[in-house]
This record gives structure tokens, sequence and C-alpha cells, in this order.
């Protein structure tokens, strides 16, 4: 049975899984789709066939990563990493499938933090599953000229830690948007209705790994930028040194 | 050279449909939400509509009752092709039917592009 998280909800569910099978309908979707017009003028791009399996494949491997440490708390040894260079390898997974939505990303990693204690895996797999959900979001949302389309992977200090998330130009990425679209996710077929097109299931499989990790997913600002992403706690003993 | 409007959300998807339709010789005007949707049909004055349902904010029925309700456009055709499955819509067919003169639902998945294409040249008014 699946453990409960702080707040005595199941990390997780069956919707989750739900919610993760239908989001592989898109990729899918657009491999087939893709093939086929090759088969009709010729004309199509391996390299975004190639970005869109390998972007199907990380969401099923980082659903899978939550399912285990979910199950098997003990996986969760936590380490001392440095954010930074977390981010960067985030945004090193999520660049090609930017490019492919026409979306900048973005580094804002400026300042030394030092590092900070966190099981590395998973904190990178939820970056990468919320980062690939924005990516497929931001250029659908109303009104947005294609070349405003920017994310970016930032970390900066709050006061109760060190917060890394990923930030964008719209306040569609609030609290009120994450807890509606908790509540929303067992009834709704699109239950981040403001904020994403599809069913959120990469939004869904970041907050479950990171519960995992017993931290929170959560909205979060940085510089004018509105933004999701989790705080997480310095290493002072290495700081020490 | 009919005017299509195609509100499609996902972006790599918008571009293999509009590849698709304009190589099938349609001029395809292509939108990600309702709002931009309604200022694209001012100004291109569709002789059809390719829907998909699940969009931001503003979902595609909701756009479908304003685009009714201008009284140039209650005519114009309307094919919802939508990652929605029909079972989950049974409900409301009488709704889309009757009141928004929808008559066409195709499950994308299921729809092949040249199923597509087939399927707006049948469904698009034949020139006076």
């Amino acid at each position: 049975m699946a453990r409960l998280g702080a707040d005595e909800t199941p990390i997780l569910s069956q919707q989750l899984l739900l919610s993760v099978a239908e989001e592989l309908k898109l990729p899918l979707l657009q491999i087939a789709r893709q093939a086929e017009q090759a088969e009709l003028d010729g004309q199509t791009s391996l390299l975004t066939i190639r970005t869109v399996a390998d972007s199907a494949l990380r969401l099923l491997d980082n659903y899978v990563l939550a399912v285990r440490l979910a199950l098997e708390p003990e996986r969760l040894a936590p380490e001392s990493i440095s954010v930074s260079s977390v981010l960067y390898d985030a945004g090193q997974q999520l660049d090609a499938l930017a490019k492919s939505y026409g979306v900048t990303l973005e580094m804002n990693v400026a300042g030394r933090f030092g590092p900070v204690l966190a099981h590395r895996q998973g904190l990178q797999a939820a970056l990468v599953s919320l980062g690939a959900a924005l990516i497929e979001a931001l250029p659908a949302q109303n009104g947005r000229p294609a070349s405003q389309l920017k994310l970016q992977l930032a970390t900066h200090r709050c006061r109760y830690g060190i917060v890394a998330g990923l930030y964008a130009d719209t306040k569609q990425l609030s609290n009120e948007a994450l807890i509606q679209g908790r509540q929303l996710q067992h009834h709704s077929r699109q239950p981040l209705m403001n904020l994403t097109h599809t069913n959120g299931a990469g939004i869904f499989v970041a907050d479950t790994i990171l519960k995992a990790m017993r931290l929170n997913l959560r909205a979060s600002r940085h510089h004018r930028l509105y933004g999701l992403g989790t705080v997480l706690q310095p290493n002072h003993q290495l700081q020490l040194v | 050279m009919p005017n299509i409007l195609l509100l499609e959300p996902d972006r790599l998807l918008a571009k293999t449909y509009h590849q698709a339709l304009t190589g099938a010789g349609h001029r395809v005007a292509v939108c990600a939400g309702a709002q931009a949707a309604i200022m694209a049909a001012d100004k291109t004055q569709p002789d059809l509509v390719i829907l998909e349902l699940q969009l931001i904010e503003h979902s595609g029925i909701e756009f479908l009752y304003e685009f009714r309700s201008y009284p140039e456009w209650q005519a114009v055709p309307v094919l919802i092709h939508s990652n929605v499955p029909p079972t989950e819509f049974a409900d409301s067919w009488p709704i889309l039917g009757r009141e928004l003169g929808v008559d066409i639902y195709l499950y994308k998945p299921r729809t092949s592009l040249r199923q597509l294409t087939a399927t707006v040249r049948e469904q698009l008014p034949v020139p006076a």
C-alpha cells in the first residue's frame, strides 16, 4: 500500500498512473502524425521525433522513480549536492524539447549558495518533469507572442532555505492553481486548466517525487517571474569546510 | 482557396496539421487559444473550423458558444478534433449537435492526416 505524505494523503494514486498514460498519448500522437506527414510529402524533422520520444521516455522514467521513491523510502538517502549543478543538468535534458516548442530556456544560478541536502536523482527528475510540462504549456497560453516564450531554471535564497525552480512570465504559476489542480486531479481531465491544455501529468509526477522526498512543490517568485519550485535545506556541516 | 481556422494548443501538432492542410490546398490560420481564435476568425472569415476541446483558460465548448453567437458564423462547419474520447461526451451530444451545430467528432489519436483532410474536404461548403 502506498505510504502517506506529510498531509496524510496517499503519495501514489491510480489517478497519477492514469494521468501519465493519458499524457503519453501526446508524444505518440506527435510521432505518428509526423511519420505520416513524412509519407505524404517527405518533409519531417527526425530531430523533433527523437526529441519527442526522448521526452516521453523521461516522463515514464520519472514516473517509475516517483513510484520507487514512494514505495521504498530507504532509497532516499540524502546527499550533499549543488543546486546549480542539478539545475544545469535538468536544463541540458530539457534543451532539445524547449527548442522544438520555440521556448527559450535560460539559467539563472548566479550567487553562491553552498551545498544542500537532497536526493539528487529525485530532485533532478522532479525539475525535468516540471520543466517538460511547462515547455508544452507555455506556447498554448493565450496572447503570448512566440518571442516571449522564456522559461528560466533558477535558484535563490529565501528565509526557509534555498529555492530551486522553474519560472516564466505567467501569473498562472500560482499556489491557487496548484492546490486546485491537486483537488481536481481525481475528477477532471484537465485539472490545471489555466496552466496547461494537457492533464498536467509532468507537474503531478514532480509533485509526487518531491512529496516522497518530504519536500513541497509550491509557487515561488524569482525577480519578476512566477514559478514553481521547492525549498531545499542547506548543508551547514559542509559549509564549514 | 478555402480558409480553415485550426484551434490546436500543442505547438508541434499544430505545425504538422498546418503542413498537412496547406498541402491539401487550404489556407490555414492556427490559434492555440479561444480568444485568439475569435480574433483570427474575425480577420480570416473561416469556411471551416477544426477545434480541440482542451484549451487553456477557455474550453473549446466556450469558444463554440462565443463563435456561434455571431450571425455570420452560425453556418460555418465545425469539426471537433480532440484528444477527449467521444464516449466522454456522450451526454453532451444533443448540445453539441442542436445548440452548437457540430456534426463531426474526430478522436485525434484515431484520426490520420488523410482522414482529417478528407473530412475537411467533405465538410467544406461547395462554392456557389
